[in-house]
């Protein structure tokens, strides 16, 4: 039990950032079927840009995430105008090395720049401190990270299901030549998906300096946990995308304390062969 | 006996083509002969190593449309068990390749049939989850060597047997008959039966299974068969090196740089890998000899990504399909 309740909290903690984190994959499979390999790439390209606005201009890390946001929206969007709308046209083959260009090109940039070092953030506001309840240990980072995560998260849903954007942004998804028909910029909305997609996890990526390191190779890690999130959760469904999120939140760090960390990450494979061999569709997938 | 004919001969390629091959033979022939510069020779044979993987990388990705990116842990996995059983129990070179190359072609077979379940991304994702597990454990098992790799004895003389010899010329000769076989190969492959089914397969999964095409079956097939090309490359390496460890061998970057590689020459068809290979291989090793004296890294994967973007959103069919097209064109 002394183990099982900070893991559990802990799980659930990490597991509002996961979710997050495979909120922009699902948004951008869901309007456009297709899979962004870059997409831990985008992560951690918010990692540096917190890292190094808060490092070199000493501001509060919290304060960078609108920084880390913009620069994730550009560059998302960037990478639907200047690659993806080219890859669309090609075979199956095409698009997913297409992409998978793009995470090449993105994680040795950030090499040839930045060099393989670990990089740490040193001063905030929550860096370092924790609260404690007799056994349990919260650290204020993924607390923070978990609150604003979720704010984030409900911020999108409330977008894409309460706004006309939103709405046009699911009628490209569920039919986008209908949509299209109906006077909707579908081309347009595909280009929202990519921003979205890298605003968000561009703020996932500025929450997650606050306790991890960044590093170039940082994004495979965390663009698998994505993979197996959005998995589970359904491709293109949102409310999957958070619950399965808590869910590999819970599995890494639950699982992790029982059976030895060096193997929590075997444990997400594991779940993404299991779901996607036998629930291919995913726990809210149609 | 048609099987043979089928794959010896060329004759239904244009008389570049064939003139092109002609050329590539001589080259390779007579290349040890001329070049004497240690550094361009083991850059030769490091091409020629490549273009072995990327050949069997073509079959499913290319003619297959299928992506797999665990082309590594096959390489891996002979040159390891050539490295072992030669530490272990002193296993000559030529009775512990078959072995290493049937431990990769029967881990090929059970991972793909389990995993041809999968389609499109889903099956691209989980090739890269598979090799990172073996990445891992190669890594952590201490048995195996771990982390350190495997050292390969050397024996005082020269020695066939177990395939160490005083001068690069044979490894050079030794990786070219490897070349030439899998470009026969090939060559029987486009024309077989098997080719078409999986040309068919990558046009159009359903269609092809509405004409009676076990679909499961031939990618296994396929994938098992890029197995046996990558195994024997990766015995190959384990000799040629006397070295190997995960990260040379296991390593997701491998597969990667494989898949890439084809995909820049011309993923699906005949040429394309060893194009693809031509280009990037003495790009990698000068730009690396060079850049890393400089202390930059990475700066030749950011030169196969920008390439691999263009050519991909531009002309997925790669570097052969530019020279198609303007072969079309005259």
């Amino acid at each position: 039990m002394e183990l099982l309740i900070p893991a559990i909290i802990s799980g659930l903690l990490m597991g509002m950032l996961f979710a997050l984190v495979a909120l922009g994959l699902a948004i951008i499979f869901g309007v456009m079927d297709i899979v962004n390999f870059a997409h831990g790439e985008f992560l951690m390209v918010g990692m540096y840009t917190t890292f190094l606005t808060s490092t070199y201009l000493s501001i509060e890390p919290l304060l960078t995430i609108p920084v880390a946001a913009t620069l994730g929206l550009i560059l998302g969007v960037a990478s639907y105008y200047l690659l993806v709308r080219h890859l669309l046209k090609g075979p199956m083959i095409a698009q997913l090395l297409g992409t998978f260009g793009l995470m090449i090109f993105l994680r040795y940039l950030a090499m040839a720049i930045f060099g393989p070092d670990y990089k740490i953030l040193q001063q905030g506001l929550l860096i370092g401190k924790s609260a404690k309840w007799g056994a349990v240990i919260i650290s204020y980072p993924k607390l923070g990270t978990a609150v604003i995560s979720v704010i984030a998260f409900g911020a999108v849903y409330w977008l894409i299901n309460r706004t006309r954007l939103g709405m046009a942004l699911k009628a490209t998804s569920l039919n986008a030549e209908a949509a299209s028909y109906m006077g909707i910029n579908t081309e347009r909305m595909r280009a929202l998906a990519w921003g979205l997609g890298g605003a968000t996890v561009g703020i996932a990526g500025a929450l997650l300096t606050n306790f991890y390191y960044a590093n170039p190779t940082v994004g495979m890690l965390f663009a698998l946990i994505a993979f197996a999130t959005v998995a589970m959760g359904g491709f293109g469904s949102i409310k999957g995308a958070f619950i399965a999120g808590l869910i590999m939140g819970l599995l890494i760090d639950v699982g992790g304390t029982f059976i030895g960390p060096q193997h929590k990450f075997a444990l997400i494979y594991l779940t993404y062969f299991l779901v996607v061999i036998f629930r291919p569709q995913g726990l809210f997938g149609w | 006996m048609n099987t043979l004919k089928d794959a010896l001969s060329f004759g239904d390629l244009p008389r570049s083509e064939r003139i092109g091959f002609f050329l590539f033979i001589v080259f390779c022939l007579v290349f040890p002969w001329i070049i004497k510069n240690a550094f361009t020779q083991a850059v030769m044979i490091q091409f020629l190593i490549f273009c072995l993987y990327g050949l069997g990388w073509n079959l499913i990705g290319g003619y297959g449309g299928q992506v797999a990116l665990g082309q590594a842990k096959n390489v891996g996995m002979s040159a390891y068990t050539v490295a072992l059983l030669m530490v272990w129990w002193d296993v000559p070179f030529w009775v512990s390749t078959p072995l290493g190359i049937i431990v990769a072609t029967v881990e090929s077979f059970i991972l793909g049939y389990f995993l041809f379940r999968l389609k499109g991304h889903y099956f691209a994702i989980a090739t890269i989850c598979v090799s990172l597990v073996w990445q891992q454990l190669f890594i952590n098992w201490d048995l195996i060597g771990g982390a350190r790799g495997v050292e390969l004895p050397l024996k005082e003389t020269p020695n066939f047997v177990y395939m160490q010899f005083s001068s690069p010329v044979y490894y050079h000769y030794f990786a070219f008959i490897l070349v030439m076989g899998a470009i026969f190969y090939m060559n029987w492959f486009r024309k077989s039966r098997l080719g078409f089914q999986l040309r068919a397969i990558s046009s159009g999964e359903d269609v092809a299974e509405s004409l009676g095409i076990n679909i499961h079956w031939v990618k296994v097939k396929a994938y098992c068969i890029t197995g046996i090309f990558a195994g024997a490359g990766g015995a190959f390496y384990a000799v040629y090196y006397n070295y190997i460890d995960p990260f040379s061998v296991m390593h997701l970057e491998l597969s990667i740089l494989i898949a890439l590689m084809t995909m820049i020459g011309g993923a699906g068809s005949m040429w394309g890998p060893i194009i693809g290979a031509m280009i990037l291989i003495p790009l990698d090793r000068y730009l690396g000899a060079w850049l890393g004296g400089l202390g930059v890294t990475g700066v030749d994967f950011i030169i196969y990504a920008l390439m691999v973007m263009i050519i991909s959103a531009y002309e997925p069919r790669g570097i052969w399909g530019i020279i198609e097209k303007a072969r079309a064109k005259r």
